[in-house]
C-alpha cells in the first residue's frame, strides 16, 4: 500500500540498485554454470579477448562433468551426502525431543539448561574446533563418519525453534491427551511431530547447509581422502597444479547446485522460522 | 503438569549429552590443553603459561592479533551497512521483489568454501573473466588475492558476497517490526523521507543492527575456509589470521599447546562477543 505514494523515479531507482546487486550475486554462479559446460580445451581461450565468447562456450559438452566420474568426486558426494543426511535425520529428531521438554515440562535446573541451549548456537562452532579435535583424536575417531556427523547433531539452534513452535500448542491440548491416557512419548510421535513439519523442514534444512557450509571441521577431523566431503575434496583440487581445470569447474558448480536446490526448494518457511526464532 | 520426575530429561538427555560434550567440554580441553605442552616422547605435560608466554614473545602471533583485529574493523562494517542498504531496498512492496530477494539471499546455501574456490577461479587471470573485464574497460589486471596489498581486501569481498544476504534478513525483521502508524505519524508532522529514515528508522533500528554487528564480529573472529583455500595465510603473511595460526600450530608444527592457546585466546574473544550479545537480546527497552 506504501507503493502509491512512491514516485516513478523512486521506483526505478530501487528496481535498477536491485538489479545491480542482483547480478553482482548471481553473475559468478552463471560463469561457472557457463563455463562448466565448456569444451576442455576452450577453458583458457576466452580470457585472452574479451567478449561474448568469455562467457558463452562454442559449444555446450558435458564432458566435464563426465570427467568426473573417474575422479575422487563421486566419493566426496557420497560422503557429503551420507554425512549430512544422517546430521538431518539424527539432528531432528534429538532436537526435536528437547525441544518438546522446554515447551512442555517443569522441572529443576530448567533456566540453566536453556542458558546451555542459547550460548551454544550464540558461540561459532569453528570456536571449539581445534579442542574438539583433540578430543575426537583420544576416542580414535580421527577419520571417520562418526567424527564428522555426531558433534553437530545435537544444535541449540534447533532445539531452540523446536522449543518455539511445541511452546505455540495450547498446554490444554497436550493436557487432554494425558487425560485420554496417552504416554508422553505417544504425544510427542503422534501429535506433536506431525503438526510441527514446517519446523521439521526448516530444522532439516539448517543442519543439512550447517553440514554443507562446514568446512573447517572436516579439514581437521577427516583429512583422509576416504572421508573426505564435498567442500575439501574440491579445496584440495584449487591447491594442485593440475590439467582437469573443467573437473574443478564441473565440480564446483555440481556443489553450488547440491546446496541451493535445497534451498530454493524450502527457501520460504526456512527464511520466516529463521527470523522469527532468531530475533526473539 | 502431571509427569513423573525422570520424563523431561529423557526427552532431554541425548541433546543434553551432544551439547555438554561437543560444545562445553571443548572450552574445558581448550583451556587445559594452553597449560600443557608435548614432550619429546609424545606425551602431554603440565607447563603452566609457557605456551601464552611464547605467544606474548612471538612478533608472528603480534601481527596475527593485528591482521584479525584489521580484518574485523573492516568486515563487520561493511557486512552490516551492506546488509542494511539490501534490507532498505527489499522492504517496500513492489513487484516482483521475490525475484530480488531470492537472488540476493542466494549465496546462504553456497558454503563459505565453495566461494573460495569460486571466487578464485573467477578473479584467477587465465580461468576468470574479471581480469579480461578489468582490461576491457581500461582499468588493467588485478593480482588479487595472490598480492600482498589486495589479499585481505578480496577475502572481505568474498565473504561480503556470501553474508550480506543472510545478515540482511535480520534486519529486514528489524524493519518490519516497526509500526506503520510510527512513520504516519511522522509524514502527518511534515518529516521529509530522510527525515523520516533520520530520526525514525535508524534509532528503532538500533537494535537489530547491534545484534547483527556483534553476531557477525564472532563469525568473523573465527574467519578461516578463504584463508586457508585462497593464501594460506599469504602472500608475505598478509592474511595470517588467528585461526589459521591455530591451525598451523597444531598442523604444521604439531605443537597442538600453542594452538590451544590461540583457541583460548580466541574462545575468550568470543565468549566476551556472547555476553555483549546477551545483554543486546535480554533488554528490548534499554536500546530504544
Amino acid at each position: 500500500m506504501e507503493t502509491q505514494f512512491q514516485s516513478p523515479h523512486a521506483v526505478m531507482l530501487r528496481y535498477g540498485l536491485l538489479s545491480i546487486l542482483a547480478f553482482i550475486v548471481v553473475f559468478p554462479l552463471v560463469w561457472l554454470a557457463l563455463a562448466s559446460l565448456r569444451p576442455q580445451n576452450e577453458i583458457f581461450q576466452p580470457v585472452s579477448e574479451f567478449g561474448w565468447s568469455t562467457f558463452i562456450p562454442s559449444r555446450f559438452t558435458l564432458d566435464n562433468y563426465r570427467s568426473l566420474l573417474n575422479g575422487d568426486f563421486p566419493l566426496a558426494v557420497k560422503n557429503s551426502t551420507f554425512v549430512a543426511l544422517t546430521t538431518v535425520l539424527f539432528g531432528v529428531i534429538v532436537n526435536a525431543l528437547a525441544g518438546f521438554a522446554f515447551a512442555v515440562f517443569d522441572f529443576r535446573g530448567k533456566n540453566l539448561v536453556f542458558l546451555l541451549v542459547i550460548v551454544s548456537f550464540m558461540m561459532p562452532f569453528e570456536a571449539i574446533v581445534l579442542p574438539l579435535y583433540v578430543m575426537i583424536r583420544a576416542f580414535g575417531w580421527a577419520n571417520s563418519y562418526q567424527a564428522l556427523i555426531v558433534p553437530e547433531i545435537a544444535n541449540g539452534m534447533v532445539i531452540f525453534l523446536f522449543r518455539q513452535f511445541f511452546a505455540s500448542i495450547p498446554r490444554d491440548f497436550y493436557e487432554a491427551a494425558r487425560v485420554d491416557g496417552a504416554s508422553w512419548l505417544y504425544i510427542f510421535t503422534r501429535i506433536a511431530m506431525p503438526l510441527s513439519w514446517p519446523t521439521i523442514a526448516t530444522s532439516g534444512l539448517m543442519l543439512f547447509l550447517a553440514q554443507w557450509d562446514s568446512f573447517f571441521w572436516p579439514v581437521v577431523a577427516a583429512s583422509d581422502s576416504n572421508y573426505a566431503v564435498v567442500q575439501v575434496a574440491i579445496a584440495r583440487n584449487i591447491n594442485f597444479e593440475q590439467n582437469d581445470w573443467g573437473g574443478l569447474f564441473a565440480s564446483t558448480n555440481l556443489a553450488i547446485l547440491l546446496g541451493t536446490i535445497p534451498f530454493l526448494l524450502i527457501q520460504r518457511f526456512y527464511v520466516r522460522t529463521l527470523i522469527s526464532g532468531g530475533i526473539k | 503438569m502431571i509427569s513423573s520426575r525422570w520424563t523431561p530429561f529423557l526427552f532431554l538427555a541425548p541433546a543434553l549429552a551432544g551439547l555438554l560434550i561437543f560444545r562445553l567440554t571443548p572450552i574445558l580441553v581448550a583451556i587445559g590443553g594452553s597449560l600443557s605442552g608435548v614432550s619429546l616422547m609424545g606425551d602431554l605435560r603440565y607447563v603452566g603459561l609457557e605456551n601464552f608466554e611464547y605467544l606474548a614473545s612471538d612478533p608472528e602471533f603480534w601481527s596475527s592479533l593485528r591482521i584479525t583485529l584489521f580484518f574485523n574493523m573492516l568486515i563487520n562494517p561493511i557486512q552490516l551497512a551492506v546488509a542494511f542498504g539490501l534490507a532498505l531496498l527489499v522492504f517496500r512492496p513492489l513487484p516482483g521483489l521475490w525475484f530480488y530477494r531470492t537472488l540476493l539471499v542466494l549465496p546462504m546455501a553456497v558454503s563459505t568454501g565453495i566461494s573460495a574456490v569460486l571466487f578464485g577461479l573467477f578473479l584467477d587471470g587465465n580461468l576468470g573473466p574479471m581480469n579480461g573485464f578489468l582490461e576491457w574497460i581500461g582499468i588493467g589486471a588485478q593480482p588479487f588475492h595472490r598480492s600482498q596489498g589486495q589479499a585481505l581486501y578480496t577475502l572481505v569481498g568474498i565473504a561480503t558476497w556470501k553474508g550480506a544476504g543472510y545478515w540482511m534478513l535480520f534486519l529486514l525483521a528489524g524493519l518490519y517490526s516497526i509500526p506503520s502508524t510510527v512513520y504516519e505519524a511522522a509524514t502527518i508532522d511534515g518529516a521529509s523521507a530522510w527525515q523520516r529514515f533520520r530520526y525514525v528508522t535508524l534509532p528503532l533500528m538500533r537494535k537489530p543492527m547491534a545484534f547483527v554487528l556483534v553476531a557477525d564480529t564472532a563469525i568473523n573472529f573465527l574467519f578461516f575456509a578463504p584463508v586457508y583455500i585462497l593464501t594460506s595465510g599469504g602472500p608475505s603473511g598478509s592474511t595470517s589470521v588467528l585461526m589459521f595460526q591455530a591451525y598451523r600450530a597444531a598442523f604444521t608444527f604439531s605443537d597442538i599447546g600453542r594452538s590451544l592457546a590461540i583457541s583460548t585466546v580466541l574462545l575468550g574473544i568470543i565468549l566476551l562477543i556472547v555476553v555483549i550479545e546477551f545483554r543486546l537480546m535480554r533488554s528490548p527497552e534499554e536500546a530504544k
